[in-house]
């Protein structure tokens, strides 16, 4: 069953013959378990799918693509174009604004340096000089970039949770999530959700007694649905630290395959070009043959110690690299360890994960930036951004993306999505373009809906 | 229904039908203009030998007409000849059309079905060759099978009502058959929030209003917009609701429109300046209109009004539980609330009647003019396909314990919201539906009565 076909059955199932005058009913709490962290804070650090999703509860970007590829209101009220040049932003009050402002001057700065700075790059300035004026902000682009309001719906542009109510719930206490009524979209359908962290064994102990009707976090392939596999997971290198061959050497030793199948929780695709298979749908490239064989080399590859996939990768590519002479050292970091020893482009090997936005220019963009080829961006964007057509643009990524491919120190792995069950008494369950679940659209569905399907 | 309006649109239709060219029927163009020109091609690709006889049977007399003037129009420009016979049955008409020298004979069954106008029939040479003699055979050709749907529009449905029996009940008790057509009325760029009908120009006819999370729109009763208002420099509500949802109601006296959508901090009364095409704001909202005088409170941030209800008369009234959609025709007033269960009082004050499986899509109105209200729903499930809208007598302690005197399949959407309004005059009221489209945008269907 393809992703897209599974979230098309989920949300009929969600949907089917509820006695509710045609419209979802409001109240309840829904209890919900997950295997990522208790906390999540700085959105440009919360970038898997799961924590992506679970800060959204509580901090949520100005706006939301939806599948179709519109782009919503979402902290924002409104989004605007006074002029070609420039994006308008309204939102609920100036606190709002001031905190989006910090937050994403913060991302571009020095210290809390992130590739989703790149998300900011057509912004006057970078986007290190952004001010709210009440409850506006107002981007004045560089160049001409139709792409920014899609790029700005992208999680990691979030203000930090500590700023203030800024997503649909708000925290009160114990794992529990109260719906805000303020929030600009129209407060959520529940009361209340109940989050329970636990690992991968207790989400499936808590799903079977049926103590919880939502679970993010399933890597099953059956009785799941899943979002978009937009987190994709890269082989960064250093190139002034590594042979010319190192990208040879690393496409003829792994097989991405394998990689999704043995080594990854699903829902995993291979991806073999610079962008996830679902922006650039071509087919794998042939494998190469190995290098000739060199001196002994060896090297160090830094990955995030929170995600348990990276360290089972990392011990594969361990393993590959020893075919080609190379003699790997696995070194742990947490995530904000990683991307500070990133920024300072001090590595050699690094596995470099990232939630790419579910538009090819912005997401080519980020990829660069992540790639240490941010001198590209001055390049490459304006000439995407000039084309008034979206599809044009898009093309236009994806053969950019084909064409750089060789140039940036990334070796493209896979890419993963949010997997997910739901009982069938929790209605209206659908994903954004980015592949993360709208949990504030969540009804519960009146008991005599709920008779069949989904639960053990 | 009024003859007057009935002939200007006929007269109407006759004239877009006079070019002497084979024009090509534009999106815009009416829908019997869209089934002529699609018959017209059918008939020329057989091809069909002139003269051309044209019979034309089922639906209303005045529907058979339109379609038999327009489509003879279109065979003209094409050089076909065309004579429309007229002859009680299809069979008959073959005599008839050899009678007047035909060479062909075109005949087709016109209904509207399903918020369609469809033709279907045959195409047959009605030459007899000499040597037959007083048996009348057939050529070979032409012959050929037609077939043909466009949507309907409100036209096609004023056509198809005109035959349908518009005095009161023969005994004044027993309520008449009730049998609906429907056709689109107008489609909308965002989903509805609210919807009321009401006389705003004052010419003893209802229009159509329409309100969205960003707008508010008045249509005629042919579907033209008459005005549309942006809401968008009201202030933002400081709870909104998830879905699109609001208040609309005509306002009696100086006619005028109450719209309150719950994206913004108030509403507005506006009022219909036809001859400028706007609607003009007379000022500020602050309670939801739920009828002409009748006024209630959004419940913050649900697609609910709270329960307590200031009636015309000032009067407060409490009902069971916050609603969804309120219907008040004096004396009855009908409250559905979000469970699908309905309050049904047959007056302020006395005791309701409870219903069960009623849709947000409820209204009260006198839709087979008996002089009493009857009771129309859509359907309560969440995503029904298709959803279904009954009517039922609301007479009685339980109306939808009942058989419905009609019920329907709509088109494709989830049909929110239900009203009935005086479209033409005459004493039953036709039914408009906003449905809110899987596309997201919104869709204004109206049904009225059809021919028997």
């Amino acid at each position: 069953m393809t992703l897209r076909s599974a979230l098309t059955c989920l949300v009929l199932l969600a949907s089917a013959s509820a006695l509710a005058a045609g419209r979802p009913r409001y109240g309840g709490e829904l209890r919900v378990a997950h295997d990522g962290p208790p906390e999540v804070a700085e959105p440009a650090l919360a970038d898997t799918p799961l924590e992506a999703t679970l800060l959204g509860l509580l901090s949520r970007p100005v706006c939301r693509i939806t599948t179709d590829g519109a782009v919503h209101p979402s902290l924002a009220r409104e989004l605007s174009r006074p002029t070609p040049q420039s994006v308008r932003l309204t939102l609920p009050n100036a606190a709002a604004a001031g905190a989006l402002a910090r937050a994403w001057m913060r991302l571009a700065s020095t210290e809390g340096a992130s590739p989703y700075r790149a998300l900011l790059y057509p912004v006057r300035g970078e986007g290190r000089q952004v001010s709210a004026n009440g409850p506006l902000l107002e981007l004045s682009l560089s160049f001409p970039w139709p792409d920014l309001e899609r790029a700005l719906c992208h999680p990691a542009l979030a203000a930090p949770v500590a700023s203030g109510p800024l997503g649909p719930f708000s925290a009160a206490g114990r794992g529990a999530l109260e719906a805000r009524l303020a929030w600009p979209q129209g407060r959520p359908y529940l009361d209340r959700l109940l989050l329970t962290g636990t690992d991968e064994r207790g989400l499936s102990r808590l799903w079977s007694a049926r103590q919880v009707q939502l679970v993010l976090g399933v890597s099953s392939e059956t009785d799941t649905t899943a979002g978009a596999p937009f987190y994709a997971t890269y082989l960064a290198f250093s190139p002034r630290r590594l042979p010319s061959d190192f990208r040879q050497a690393v496409e003829s030793a792994i097989d991405r395959e394998d990689l999704t199948r043995l080594f990854v929780h699903a829902p995993a695709l291979p991806m073999p070009h610079l962008l996830p298979p679902m922006l650039m749908q071509q087919g794998p490239r042939p494998r190469p043959a190995p290098p000739a064989t060199g001196p002994a080399r060896k090297v160090t590859l830094l990955y995030d110690s929170s995600v348990e996939d990276q360290r089972a990768v990392a011990e594969r590519i361990q393993v590959k690299l020893h075919e080609r002479g190379y003699t790997v050292a696995l070194e742990p970091l947490p995530r904000a360890a990683l991307r500070a020893r990133w920024a300072k482009g001090d590595f050699e090997l690094m596995l470099h994960a990232l939630l790419l936005p579910p538009v090819p220019g912005p997401a080519l963009a980020v990829v660069l930036d992540a790639g240490g080829r941010r001198d590209l961006l001055g390049v490459e964007l304006p000439a995407i951004g000039a084309l008034a057509d979206a599809a044009a643009r898009d093309t236009r990524a994806r053969e950019r993306a084909l064409a750089l491919a060789p140039s940036v120190p990334l070796v493209p792995l896979y890419a993963q999505g949010l997997g997910l069950r739901v009982a069938p008494e929790a209605g209206g369950l659908r994903f954004d373009a980015q592949g993360l679940p709208m949990l504030d659209g969540l009804h519960l569905v009146p008991q005599e809906a709920t008779a069949t399907g989904g639960r053990p | 229904m009024s003859r007057a309006p009935l002939l200007a649109l006929l007269a109407a239709l006759a004239a877009g039908a006079a070019p002497q060219s084979f024009p090509t029927a534009p999106e815009s163009a009416s829908a019997v203009d869209r089934l002529a020109k699609s018959l017209a091609e059918s008939v020329r690709a057989l091809p069909a030998e002139a003269p051309v006889a044209l019979h034309v049977s089922g639906g209303s007399a005045e529907l058979r007409r339109a379609v038999g003037t327009v489509l003879a129009a279109r065979l003209a420009a094409a050089g076909l000849a065309p004579v429309v016979v007229d002859a009680p049955t299809a069979e008959a008409a073959e005599g008839a059309a050899r009678a007047q020298g035909a060479r062909t004979l075109v005949r087709l069954t016109v209904d509207v079905e399903g918020g369609e106008l469809r033709a279907r029939g045959d195409a047959l040479g009605t030459w007899v060759n000499f040597w037959s003699g007083r048996t009348a055979t057939r050529p070979p050709k032409p012959a050929g099978t037609l077939a043909g749907a466009v949507e309907a529009d409100a036209a096609v449905l004023a056509l198809a009502s005109a035959g349908a029996p518009s005095g009161p009940a023969t005994n004044g008790s027993a309520p008449r058959g009730v049998r609906l057509l429907g056709a689109v009325l107008a489609r909308l760029e965002h989903p509805l929030a609210a919807l009321a009908t009401g006389d705003l120009d004052g010419d003893g006819r209802d229009e159509v209003a329409a309100l969205t999370e960003r707008d508010v729109s008045v249509f005629a009763a042919d579907g033209r917009l008459l005005a549309r208002r942006e809401l968008d420099m009201l202030p933002f509500a400081s709870a909104t609701t998830r879905e699109p949802f609001g208040a609309l109601a005509v306002l009696p006296g100086p006619p005028r429109l109450a719209a309150w959508s719950t994206r913004h901090a108030h509403g507005e009364v506006l009022a219909l300046e036809a001859a400028r095409a706007t609607l003009r704001p007379l000022g500020p909202l602050d309670a939801a209109p739920l009828g002409a005088a009748e006024r209630g409170a959004f419940v913050p941030g649900q697609t609910a009004f709270a329960p307590e209800v200031r009636m015309a008369d000032g009067r407060a009234m409490t009902v069971p539980a916050p609603f969804t959609t309120a219907s008040l025709i004096p004396p009855r007033l009908l409250f559905v609330h979000p469970d699908g269960s309905a309050s049904l009082y047959p007056r302020a004050g006395a005791a309701p009647t409870r219903l069960h499986g009623l849709g947000a899509g409820s209204a009260l109105g006198d839709v087979d003019g008996d002089g009493t209200p009857e009771l129309l729903t859509t359907s309560p499930q969440l995503q029904p396909s298709p959803d279904v809208l009954r009517v039922y007598a609301a007479t009685g302690d339980e109306p939808t314990a009942h058989e419905p005197l009609w019920q329907g399949a709509l088109p494709a959407g989830r049909a929110l919201y239900v009203v009935t309004a005086d479209l033409d005059g005459d004493k039953r009221r036709e039914v408009v539906v906003g449905l809110t489209k899987p596309d997201g945008t919104g869709e204004l269907f109206l049904l009225r009565h059809g021919a028997p």
